[in-house]
């Protein structure tokens, strides 16, 4: 369906694309994720010329699209895109924001179109507020109004640009469903996002972007358990790691708590093990540090799909102390708190640092 | 951490809402000092809204248990969660206090 070719975008001196070659075949989900600036929604944008590309070549059904001589709206038309920002009509109604390409630019009569937008906002459990106007939606109303929207023009393609970013993390999973199912329906998608389980669940294939190209390409299998080449394994690992670093005794222990409950809602871990977590990092970090000798922590907290388990890992600078079998604090309640919701405690000196390890238990 | 406290009689009870641990202890602390000068009877907690408890807060509580004692007077922790509980029965507090849930 697309097939890219020694694609480069340059803004002024500044190289984002260098040489994309890629192809999404009818029917595929490709999902795109890598470090934020790689070029992920500048090579979407290109798809469909909202970028001009520098250099190269993209052929939607064998049509060079940056040829002059091509019928670039028509083109268009196969292709709908899915904004980070809905980009609804403001001033139209949830039909009307549905009916107004299907009429204008498809020749539907608008008892047709009307009949199909309603099929479409049914079929994205958002019948009822066809009547509604954008504002008066939640964020992911809005966005499944734009994909029932896409749907409309019956695109042969449907790319997505961070559908979810910004959605507040209870309305992502609404979208993630209508995404799925498309899927399943057998739409061809390209998706660029941030959330891996769109990458895991959902992908024929993932592309990984970094240094301006297509990295590493692959099912979802190989990049997430298996990935080939340097920078795609040390970007899955830190996508499912959550690393904070204390710098200072008065750190903000609820700033911390914060991330990490979000790491683990992002992770879909349990209300218990969340709590588990918490309360065994703030034990640890009292017998690692005394308050009479401070020294800065790194903390790690790695989840593991394969062993369906986290692992938790404080790294702390000063003299050697192994917090595990010595105490400068007036009691052990800590230490039992610790040795009872944690197992396969460690500990170990490295190059001058101490490193406490264990897993949470379930 | 929220602390309510209301008296009953010459029971006194305190509510928390929150988390008891090593930022709120020298609250409930501080709070608790205020209490014991002006104790006439037994003391209540009532921890139906406490979400979660550490070390330091469990130390608090010890000593307040350690205090009653000392005053010949009676204890007692109401409307413990399950979390809460996981805490008490793994150090042993279970045994030392008056827990209800």
């Amino acid at each position: 369906m697309i097939r890219v070719e020694h694609l480069s975008k340059k803004f002024g001196e500044h190289v984002v694309l260098k040489d994309v070659n890629a192809e999404i075949k009818k029917g595929e989900v490709i999902v795109i994720i890598g470090p934020s600036g790689t070029g992920k929604s500048v090579f979407m944008r290109c798809l469909n010329l909202l970028e001009t590309p520098t250099t190269g070549k993209i052929y939607i059904d064998d049509v060079d699209i940056l040829d002059k001589n091509t019928d670039v709206s028509k083109l268009r038309q196969k292709m709908g895109m899915v904004f980070q920002s809905f980009n609804l009509f403001a001033h139209l109604t949830v039909l009307e924001n549905l009916t107004i390409g299907p009429v204008k630019l498809l020749g539907k009569s608008k008892a047709d179109a009307e009949k199909k937008a309603i099929e479409l906002l049914k079929m994205v459990g958002l019948a009822e507020k066809s009547r509604n106007f954008p504002d008066e939606l939640s964020g992911g109303q809005k966005q499944r109004v734009a994909i029932a929207r896409c749907l409309s023009m019956e695109s042969d393609i449907i790319l997505f640009d961070e559908p979810t970013s910004a959605l507040d993390p209870t309305m992502v999973s609404e979208v993630l469903a209508v995404i799925r199912r498309l899927a399943k329906e057998g739409m061809t998608m390209a998706i660029v996002t941030h959330e891996m389980e769109i990458a895991r669940n959902i992908a024929s294939r993932v592309f990984y972007m970094d240094e301006g190209l297509i990295y590493e390409e692959g099912p979802p299998e190989q990049i997430f358990e298996n990935p080939q080449k340097e920078k795609t394994k040390a970007f899955i690992n830190r996508v499912r790691s959550f690393r904070y670093h204390i710098a200072t005794p008065d750190y903000d222990l609820y700033a911390m708590n914060a991330e990490i409950e979000a790491f683990c809602e992002k992770h879909v871990l349990p209300k218990k093990v969340r709590h588990n977590v918490l309360l065994l990092l703030e034990e640890l970090l009292a017998m690692i540090n005394p308050a009479n000798n401070w020294s800065e922590i790194d903390i790690c907290l790695a989840y593991s799909e394969k062993y369906d388990s986290l692992m938790l890992t404080i790294e702390s600078g000063g003299e050697e102390f192994n917090p595990l079998q010595e105490s400068d604090l007036a009691d052990d309640i800590g230490s039992i708190i610790v040795n009872s919701l944690g197992e396969k405690l460690e500990y170990e000196r490295v190059d001058g640092k101490n490193i406490v390890s264990l897993i949470v238990k379930r | 951490m929220d602390i309510n406290k209301t008296k009953s009689g010459n029971t006194t009870t305190v509510a928390l809402k929150g988390r008891l641990d090593t930022v709120t202890s020298a609250q409930l602390s501080d709070e608790l000092a205020a209490i014991w000068e002006a104790l006439a009877g037994n003391l209540i907690f009532d921890f139906a809204a406490l979400d979660y408890i550490s070390s330091a807060g469990l130390r608090v509580i010890l000593m307040a248990q350690k205090k009653i004692n000392s005053l010949g007077l009676e204890m007692e922790i109401t409307g413990v969660s399950d979390t809460v509980k996981e805490v008490f029965d793994i150090t042993g507090f279970s045994e030392i206090l008056k827990i209800t849930c």
